[in-house]
């Protein structure tokens, strides 16, 4: 079959007009804004500018409640990437079975994934809030949200938990996709089950993983605002404010446009940079088929 | 930044040459054009037909104004969302805001002070007829700024059956630290585990400073006409309120429920508690909780340390009006707003919230008509009000940051429910508040 050309050099950038005007609208020109923004000193109301250098930058660096929040910020992001990924990897080597009523169960494990943040946050309050908590109930402890301690977890459990749909979908797609072949001849030489899936079905299943790895980093960075906020505004003593609550409360709450730019620039950086290294260090590693 | 300076001049020229030209005070104005006009409120719930109860009457009796009603979430979120409108050039002419957004908005730039917009139009509201604690909260340099609208201040909530069962007198509420401390400890003795709380809010801990007729910011509560440079609140005044509050947390008679204003409101529907401290406005939802479990509900002033001789500033919110409309607009949103505050539109808002009118002729008719005797817990936070002395502490701090020094106290309290001395974790506060004071005052100029 010949394939059809076209002769048009043009064309293709006419087609891609409506993307960049989009792009440029709703992407490029924000980012460029908040680049800007975070050089200058800015009236809360009027948004009146005064250049003002590297001042802000040099602020949000100099305070020890944004370099906590750093620190804090990326404890979290571990500790949602990893528990996202370990157990959806589980749970999804359970999904592969073929058990009566699988469709059910799939369906059902995939659901928190379809629900708003909100709502997420919504249900572990209902589960852990100290006034009338179900778990704080059953568990005798009613600090889970209100103890330093504690209401990290709370959050990474609910952060995990939202995000298992989304993981869990895409391990299963992957281990459909690793050959029985491989699987059968492995047996053959005698390889056990453990084996089996270190060498062969993990080896299948590493480009997926790399890429939940960089998704779940973003959606730690960027997606865990609307449960901190339904669930802890950040508290208890700020023990749940991560740089994008941080960023939130500078710029809607206190009006800090100059601050909220640059924490926005440094977030946005900091992710690209994670990614960069994942793609330099982990995704060399990967196997494609 | 040109563009809107030359639109500034414009409008300079055409919006107050001509009042000058009039000198009289009133401006020439076609008060029965058609208008359209747009409020934003922070009312959520059952609030917002109420709202728009009272609009829709308004509009009824001035068929010329159309009045778009809009909830835009809460104070915040109706603050962002008209910062961002107005940039735009499509701002309400009405905006609904908490009363700790005042300072800020006065210097704002957005917004066109109440008082010369009434002049404006010869259109004087009666200032005489609104109480004192209400209409001085919002007058700045002797002018006033907003429409008084939704007011409240903090009570206290008892359940009197707990009360009554702990061996307690469920008529006398206990009005001081101490007592409140004997009260819990004696329903705690009664089986009741923890048996105080109410939600973590840096409000109550700023009316308890009012109590001890305190400021909370300097330069005369923010009130001198200069900016205020440094917070006060962690003084003698602040270091007393948190001794007793975090103590009574350490010592288990308190429940700590954490931020928003739900946990609390349960903790006492549920019974789980038999005293919270919440905002007046929340009589209608609280006695209603408590009525289906067959409990009687009692109010109470908020507690003061003993012999502290100050009283409560309002709390809530009022209504400001946007500048950059034409003259019929800005009529017609004057009117609006005074027709909220008038007594009608008054006794409708308290019946179905709680929250008090704010003229006493609206108070008047509603003694008259004999409510209080129903529903003597609509009364306390009244009371509470007009027996507070008439300061500048009393009529509330102004502050640019205030949002933020509340987040900064909330967390400090925090700090202190984790085992920080409250003197340490207050003075903490109070510096990063004061840096941040520095930092606005330096922007807004």
């Amino acid at each position: 079959m010949k394939q059809s050309t076209f002769n048009n050099k043009f064309l293709p950038y006419l087609l891609l007009i409506p993307t960049f005007i989009i792009l440029a609208v709703f992407l490029f020109y924000p980012a460029i804004e908040t680049f800007r923004l975070s050089f200058f000193k800015i009236h809360p109301w009027s948004g009146a500018e005064k250049f003002a250098g590297f001042y802000n930058y040099i602020k949000i660096f100099t305070n020890s409640e944004y370099l906590s929040s750093f620190v804090l910020s990326a404890g979290f992001a571990l500790a949602v990437i990893a528990g996202g990924i370990i157990f959806s990897l589980l749970i999804a080597l359970l999904l592969n079975k073929k058990i009566a009523g699988i469709r059910f169960y799939r369906s059902f494990l995939i659901w928190p994934y379809a629900l708003s943040p909100a709502i997420a946050g919504a249900l572990f309050n209902f589960l852990f809030n100290p006034a009338n908590g179900v778990m704080c109930y059953f568990t005798g402890n009613r600090t889970w949200l209100t103890n330093e301690k504690t209401a990290i977890i709370v959050v990474i459990i609910a952060a995990v938990w939202k995000n298992l749909g989304y993981n869990i979908i895409f391990y299963l797609t992957a281990l459909r996709n690793v050959p029985v072949s491989a699987l059968e001849s492995a047996s053959i030489d005698g390889a056990g089950a453990v084996k089996k899936f270190m060498y062969i079905t993990f080896a299948f299943l590493s480009p997926t993983t790399f890429f939940l790895f960089v998704m779940n980093t973003i959606y730690a960075y960027f997606a865990s605002f609307g449960l901190i906020d339904v669930l802890t505004q950040g508290g208890p003593a700020d023990s749940t404010r991560v740089l994008i609550y941080h960023l939130y409360k500078d710029f809607f709450v206190h009006s800090k446009i100059g601050y909220a730019a640059a924490e926005s620039l440094v977030l946005f950086t900091l992710v690209v940079g994670v990614t960069v290294l994942q793609f330099r260090t982990a995704g060399k590693k990967v196997h494609y088929q | 930044m040109k563009k809107s300076n030359l639109i500034a001049m414009i409008l300079f020229v055409v919006m107050i040459l001509p009042t000058a030209m009039f000198a009289g005070g009133s401006v020439d104005v076609d008060e029965s054009a058609d208008v359209n006009i747009e409020f934003w409120h922070a009312m959520s719930g059952a609030r917002v037909e109420l709202i728009q109860g009272i609009v829709d009457k308004f509009m009824a009796e001035n068929p010329n104004i159309n009045v778009d009603v809009q909830y835009t979430g809460s104070y915040n979120d109706t603050l962002n969302k008209v910062k961002s409108a107005y940039k735009a050039g499509n701002a309400p002419d009405i905006f609904h805001s908490y009363e700790i957004g005042t300072l800020g908005l006065i210097n704002s730039g957005i917004i066109s002070p109440l008082d010369e917009i009434a002049g404006k139009f010869d259109r004087k509201i009666p200032w005489d007829d609104f109480f004192t604690p209400v209409q001085s909260y919002y007058k700045y340099k002797g002018d006033h700024y907003s429409m008084p609208f939704n007011s409240s201040t903090p009570l206290i909530f008892y359940n009197k059956t707990f009360f009554e069962k702990a061996g307690l007198d469920p008529e006398n509420p206990p009005k001081t630290y101490s007592e409140i401390r004997e009260a819990a400890v004696a329903l705690q003795a009664a089986g009741y585990k923890t048996p105080v709380t109410w939600n973590l809010h840096s409000w109550y801990f700023e009316q308890m400073i009012c109590l001890q007729d305190e400021p909370f910011v300097n330069d005369k509560n923010g009130r001198s006409g200069d900016l205020p440079t440094e917070v006060v609140f962690n003084g003698e005044a602040g270091q007393k309120v948190l001794d007793w509050w975090v103590g009574m947390e350490k010592d288990g008679l308190f429940l700590d429920v954490g931020p928003g204003w739900s946990n609390h409101r349960a903790a006492f529907g549920s019974g789980e508690v038999a005293m919270v401290m919440s905002s007046s406005s929340d009589v209608n939802t609280l006695t209603a909780a408590l009525k289906e479990k067959g409990w009687e509900m009692g109010t109470g002033y908020i507690p003061r340390p003993e012999g502290a001789k100050g009283g409560v500033a309002i709390g809530g919110g009022s209504l400001w009006l946007t500048n950059n409309h034409t003259t019929e607009e800005e009529l017609a949103a004057l009117k609006l707003i005074t027709y909220i505050s008038e007594d009608e539109s008054q006794i409708a808002w308290h019946k179905g919230t709680g929250y008090f009118p704010v003229r006493k002729t609206a108070m008047d008719q509603l003694k008259s008509e004999g409510w209080f005797n129903e529903n003597p817990n609509f009364l306390t936070a009244f009371n509470q009000l007009l027996d507070s002395p008439e300061t500048l502490n009393t009529s509330g701090g102004l502050l640019g940051i205030f949002p933020e020094a509340r987040e900064l106290i909330q967390s400090a309290i925090q700090e202190m429910y984790a085992g920080k001395p409250v003197k340490e974790a207050l003075d903490e506060a109070a510096v990063k508040a004061n840096a941040s004071i520095a930092e606005w005052n330096e922007v807004i100029q």
